[in-house]
């Protein structure tokens, strides 16, 4: 029974990191309509960046965290700008920048970093106890930071003119422009959310486990997937994709593998990609 | 077909039967050429997929199932390996029957998600199935192919890579010639009519949903018969060879090469496979040399690598002008 809550937990904890990295990719998505799926290796940068800031350069750890937002916030306008934009409407094409810049990344990331596994610190070191299960503090943190920025991602869109902006251009990019809304700045603007989210998910992810430059496919898939199953473009989707993938990962393992685990995740998502493409509570 | 294309591609498949020959004596080099010979055959299927506005992130599983599939009929049921060949191409074709109808409904980005996931799935079952396929540390000491013996003529036993070299040349010519056929024919040009309107396909009494299904069927097929193929060269198998970046690098052979002619997935799997190869030299360093032929080609030749000598026409005829308008 315990171990069973303690599952519950740990699926839950982990579960707020894929909502993280489903938010960025979602905005990246369903804004830009591209298919980037080098997302994953910004992830996996964000969490070097971590690293280099505060290992190699002892730079405190939160500072850390936000430079290493910021650069990666920059790099994606830089990656949208070059690599994207010219792209826009060529689906094979775009297909191959992508795969193109998760090679390049990757090896930037190997050949900058080495490709063995490196640590970097924990935000909040230690564990909280609750009878016998076991909260670890940095992953709280990771749930928590994940409904902030769920809630202010929320706030932002609802609520803001570029928020709403954004929205209008992910439903009809021609009606947006016409509505006088510069469609490449908004572009762009996404592009460097949705990155600043990722490296942010990368480098909870990084304190939490080990990084080494591999580590963005494995976040890519559970992106992808937990969008597909809360559906694309919907952020409560995001978060209820997020919590229910989670929890698999989370439960399953204790009675089987965490290979089984992933089999019925995946399983799950094919079948919904063939039933309901649009997910839980998506809209395209 | 004109006299001359003929002549030229008949020249094109003996210099290929030669080139085994020529490079007998370097044990590399026959590796690099069999590995060309794979990836042919898997881009040519993969691009036969895409004919009909298809998309597969996961052709590389359809490889591992007839490997594995091959590889334990010929270890636990003691078959031939020639028949365990084409029974592990038939496994990875009925796989691929499981969701071939499924998703013919599906559209493309999500087709994508959905055979990169069904790659991936067919890679954790393999790793989680261990008393069948041993998991991560696969199956080692598979045989080679069985000896081929041409009474009066010759005995051809697999023990050198030089037959496999003629062998992987006989299949890749075969596969070459069979999607050709197809794509010239009828058939094919009801899959380009498909890619091209679905739903006016549809409207004139095409069933759509069959001719996708089809084509993805015989495609995983083809991929199969590599897969075992690569499993009796090999020796040895794993799961995470056939994972997502092989699935991706087939696909980018068969963009980069040039999806508009059928050459271009040949061009592609070749050059493609031989960059990595040739620049081997700078170690680590070499993802970025393929990463900037990638972009180089995506950047500069939108058709893919097959349409150089068009863009090269088109560049040289700019130049013509400029001078006579200049004179």
């Amino acid at each position: 029974m315990e171990s069973l809550v303690q599952s519950i937990a740990n699926g839950l904890m982990m579960g707020f990191i894929y909502v993280l990295v489903a938010l960025g990719l979602s905005l990246v998505f369903s804004i830009m309509r591209i298919v980037q799926f080098a997302h994953g290796e910004i992830y996996m940068l964000g969490a070097y960046g971590v690293y280099f800031l505060c290992v190699k350069l002892g730079v405190p750890v939160f500072a850390a965290f936000v430079i290493s937002a910021i650069v990666l916030a920059l790099v994606g306008i830089v990656l949208e700008r070059f690599f994207f934009r010219p792209f826009r409407g060529d689906v094979e094409n775009s297909i191959i920048v992508s795969i193109g810049l998760i090679l390049l990344l990757q090896t930037v990331a190997s050949v900058f970093f080495g490709a063995q596994g490196k640590y970097i610190p924990e935000f909040l070191p230690g564990i909280m106890s609750i009878g016998s299960i076991r909260l670890p503090w940095e992953r709280m943190l990771a749930v928590f930071a994940g409904i902030t920025i769920t809630i202010l991602l929320f706030i932002f869109i609802r609520k803001t003119k570029t928020g709403q902006a954004m929205v209008a251009v992910s439903q009809d990019r021609d009606g947006a422009a016409l509505q006088g809304i510069n469609v490449n700045h908004i572009s762009a603007i996404s592009m460097a959310i949705g990155c600043a989210l990722a490296a942010m998910a990368g480098a909870l992810m990084g304190a939490i486990f080990q990084i080494d430059p591999a580590m963005g496919g494995f976040a890519m898939e559970k992106g992808i997937a937990v969008i597909i199953l809360g559906g694309l473009g919907s952020i409560v989707g995001a978060v209820a994709g997020g919590i229910i993938i989670g929890l698999i990962d989370g439960i399953v393992p204790v009675f089987a593998s965490t290979t089984i685990a992933y089999i019925i995740g995946f399983a799950l998502i094919i079948i919904i990609l063939i039933i309901r493409p649009k997910g839980l509570l998506g809209y395209e | 077909m004109k006299l001359g294309r003929i002549v030229s591609y008949i020249v094109l498949v003996i210099v290929f039967f030669l080139m085994p020959l020529l490079l007998r004596h370097n044990a590399y080099y026959l590796h690099v050429f069999i590995l060309c010979g794979i990836n042919v055959i898997m881009a040519i299927s993969l691009r036969a997929i895409t004919t009909t506005g298809q998309i597969s992130f996961g052709h590389a599983g359809f490889m591992s199932v007839g490997a594995y599939t091959s590889a334990l009929l010929v270890m636990k049921l003691g078959l031939s390996t020639y028949a365990a060949l084409i029974l592990g191409a038939a496994a990875a074709m009925a796989v691929a029957a499981a969701i071939a109808y499924p998703i013919t409904r599906v559209r493309t980005i999500y087709l994508a998600m959905l055979t990169l996931f069904f790659g991936e799935l067919i890679r954790l079952v393999f790793t989680e199935w261990r008393g069948l396929t041993g998991g991560t540390s696969g199956i080692i000491g598979i045989p080679p192919l069985g000896t081929i013996s041409i009474p009066g003529l010759a005995t051809i036993d697999f023990s050198t890579k030089l037959p496999y070299s003629f062998f992987i040349l006989v299949l890749a010519l075969i596969t070459i010639l069979f999607f050709y056929g197809i794509e010239r024919s009828y058939v094919g040009m009801t899959f380009k009519s498909i890619a091209q309107d679905e739903s006016l396909a549809a409207s004139i009494g095409t069933n759509v949903a069959n001719f996708k299904a089809l084509v993805f069927c015989i495609s995983c097929f083809f991929a199969g018969l590599a897969g075992g193929f690569y499993a009796h060269y090999n020796a040895v198998l794993a799961p995470d060879t056939f994972g997502l970046f092989p699935s991706l690098y087939i696909l980018v052979y068969v963009i980069v090469g040039g999806r508009r002619k059928f050459a271009g997935a040949i061009i592609g799997a070749i050059v493609l496979t031989l960059i990595p190869e040739v620049f081997r030299v700078v170690k680590e360093y070499q993802p970025f040399v393929f990463v900037a032929l990638l972009f180089l080609v995506i950047f500069l030749l939108r058709g893919g690598l097959v349409t150089l000598p068009e863009q090269v026409k088109i560049q040289m005829e700019k130049i013509h002008v400029r001078k006579n308008e200049n004179a």
